[in-house]
């Protein structure tokens, strides 16, 4: 059984300095949570074959992104760029996606990060997945097949679960799942020197102008801005295990430490 | 940090070296320092991952990268452990290089998919007791016998010596000959008469096993003399050009691994009520730091990417490893003025880089003999 894969990634703004985010190479890398995402792909290429193909809407930086995906060893590279597209929401991007996922068939899994570093909706995979039809699992921590099925075990919390689905589904991988592998110096030289990167627009789609970008957009950001979290300070008294015992269970109160 | 000269490539591979570098030398570095231990856990996630092949074909096992790409590397690391640094720079590029450009297709085979793998280390044995700064005098020899080379040579200061595995060994193979008369021998460890010496004990670059290397009679095959005789010391020299854009780079990662602590305590620690930053002393200090490793970094990849155009590389790799090599003992000097009795201090880093920094004006030619080669370029054009 071989089994083709999609990876949705993204290429994320590291800073946004007076409330706007420069998409200049400097100020792009592909999304951190994307990168378990990728790994947990092409290690099922690697134990059932088949293909990865590394998916991306956004503007022409986000080459760079692929490229990365790339030196970790994807098959196939796909750039949605449209000027059109500026200003799209989550809804846009994944109706984008779901019609380019629509011609890379026939694929097995499509595989998510849980969210983006510069948005952090977490909504682009379930969307894409509900307007695609298919099953979509969040979290996911491991990935077994089962007959004609496959066996989904998402992480929540203390909690488990694993969940049965039949192909095609999409997923969207626990950043803390499948550790990305360490890219090879060579793998650089070749992702770069024999790029080959698809590049899509709307009209190649079959997607109209105002289904997209701004025109196409529900939502819209309205205001950026920075906040600076106020730190406060308390001390703790009493004995050394008394100082603990508070400290501990204050932590616990907090849901930042299992009891 | 703004580099318009890098392409989509050598952005990835910085992202890439600095991720790894982060994660697996930033928590030992100091440490190795400590112990004057050469990290072999790293290294071979290192091997694996290509870096001891940064510029070798691809056929050949290589990563097949430019000399901008490695020169970005060598800074990386640097960056984080200016001993790996240099471990990864001498291995590169002036032992593995000159394989490659000088060596047979049969030499090639031979050595450089095991040391483009990392699994054999390079080294690069020229400096003897007596011979420093005029490689000319180079004292070892190597007389032509029926079973092969027979050498004799004692190789002191040799970076990568405790560990390396296949040396570059400078010898006279004519002694009538003068200059003229030095070979390269490639010379294996384990053989007959080949022995490591004790490892120095170093000012910094402490993870490094830098050693001596003696061969006592020892008997090299024919097959193991790279380029022709006689060829030494222009394929030293050529070594070398390379080689000083890896010294170069390395300077320039000490320094900007000084300025970025320097930033940070001066944003941390406060003196007379305010931060250190606020201070304009501070500020000029800043200043100068972040100038001098600007300079330097235009200067490295400028020798870079004229070596990747085919230009002639030899004043700007000497200009850029005199500039980047002072200027790091500049910015160290300051970076631990910034950080007052704390910068003297093995709790923190730019004590290490301080240490680190001085030896760049020395080795692969010190900062006098650049001046002689660039003054005399300069003059007769
Ligand atoms: C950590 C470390 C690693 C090294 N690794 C290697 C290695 O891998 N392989 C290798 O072969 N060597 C290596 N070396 C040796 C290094 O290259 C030499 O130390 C360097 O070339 C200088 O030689 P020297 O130490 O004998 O100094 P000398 O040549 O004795 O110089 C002493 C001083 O005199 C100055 N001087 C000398 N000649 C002139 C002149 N004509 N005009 C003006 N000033 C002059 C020098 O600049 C210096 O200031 C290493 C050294 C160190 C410290």
């Amino acid at each position: 059984m071989s089994l083709n894969s999609i990876v949705c990634i993204k290429s994320v703004v590291l800073s946004a300095p007076d409330g706007v985010g420069r998409r200049t190479p400097q100020n792009s890398d592909l999304n951190p949570f994307d990168r378990p995402a990728l790994e947990a792909a092409l290690r099922i290429k690697a134990s059932l074959g088949g293909s990865v193909t590394a998916l991306t809407m956004g503007p022409a930086v986000s080459i760079e992104a692929l490229a990365e995906a790339q030196a970790m060893g994807v098959d196939g590279a796909v750039l949605i760029n449209d000027p059109s597209l500026a200003g799209s929401d989550t809804l846009v991007t994944s109706r984008v996606l779901a019609a380019a996922i629509g011609r890379l068939t026939p694929y097995g899994f499509v595989f998510f990060g849980t969210r983006s570093a510069d948005s952090d909706t977490g909504q682009v995979g379930p969307q894409t997945a509900a307007l695609l039809g298919v099953p979509f699992v969040s979290g996911v921590k491991q990935m077994q097949p089962a007959s004609d099925d496959w066996d989904i075990t998402r992480r929540m919390d203390e909690w488990e679960e694993v969940w049965r689905v039949r192909l095609p589904a999409a997923v969207s991988i626990h950043p803390m799942a499948f550790s990305p592998r360490p890219i090879p110096l060579a793998g650089i030289a070749q992702a770069h020197d024999h790029m080959k990167v698809q590049s899509w627009s709307l009209a190649d789609l079959g997607l109209p102008a105002d289904r997209v970008g701004l025109a196409g957009s529900p939502t819209r950001v309205a205001n950026l801005k920075k906040v600076k979290r106020q730190r406060t300070c308390r001390m703790l008294d009493g004995e050394p295990r008394e100082q603990v015992e508070a400290l501990v269970a204050y932590l616990g109160t907090k849901g930042l430490m299992g009891s | 940090m703004s580099t318009p000269f890098l392409n989509p490539k050598h952005r990835l591979l910085r992202r890439t070296v600095r991720a790894f570098c982060e994660k697996e030398l930033r928590p030992i570095a100091g440490q190795i320092d400590q112990e004057a231990r050469f990290p072999w856990e790293v290294v071979e996630k290192m091997a694996r991952l290509g870096y001891f092949g940064i510029q070798a074909p691809v056929d050949l096992g290589g990563a097949g990268l430019d000399a901008v790409s490695y020169a970005v590397i060598i800074e990386e690391v640097s960056r984080v452990s200016a001993a790996i640094g240099l471990c990864l720079s001498v291995h590169n590029s002036v032992a593995l290089y000159p394989i490659v450009a000088f060596g047979t297709p049969e030499q090639h085979r031979r050595w450089v998919p095991d040391l483009a793998g990392g699994k054999k280390i390079g080294a690069f044995c020229l400096t003897e007791p007596n011979v420093g700064s005029d490689a000319g005098a180079v004292a070892a020899t190597a007389v032509p016998t029926p079973d092969g080379w027979l050498v004799n040579a004692n190789k002191v200061f040799v970076t990568n010596g405790g560990i390396a595995d296949i040396c570059l060994v400078f010898a006279r193979t004519d002694p009538s000959a003068g200059r003229k008369g030095i070979s390269v021998i490639v010379a294996e460890r384990g053989s007959k008469g080949f022995v490591v010496g004790d490892l120095e004990d170093l000012c910094g670059m402490r993870a490094n096993p830098v050693s001596s290397i003696r061969l006592y009679d020892c008997t090299v095959p024919k097959d193991n003399l790279l380029g022709s005789p006689g060829q030494g010391l222009a394929i030293g020299m050529a070594a070398l050009d390379t080689g000083r854009i890896g010294i170069a780079a390395q300077a320039l990662g000490i320094a900007q691994a000084c300025l970025e602590e320097g930033v940070r305590y001066a944003n941390q620690r406060q003196q007379f009520g305010v931060l250190l930053a606020r201070h304009q002393a501070i500020q000029m200090m800043i200043a100068d730091m972040a100038t001098q490793v600007e300079a330097s970094r235009m200067m490295v990849y400028r020798a870079a990417a004229l070596k990747d155009q085919g230009m002639p590389v030899g004043l700007a790799a000497a200009q850029a490893k005199l500039f980047a090599s002072e200027a790091a003992c500049t910015v160290s000097d300051l970076a631990v003025q910034i950080h007052g009795g704390y910068g003297y201090s093995k709790a923190y880093a730019v004590e290490r880089y301080y240490r680190d920094a001085r030896v760049t004006r020395i080795y692969e030619g010190t900062s006098e003999v650049h001046r002689l080669v660039i003054a005399r370029e300069v003059l007769n054009g």
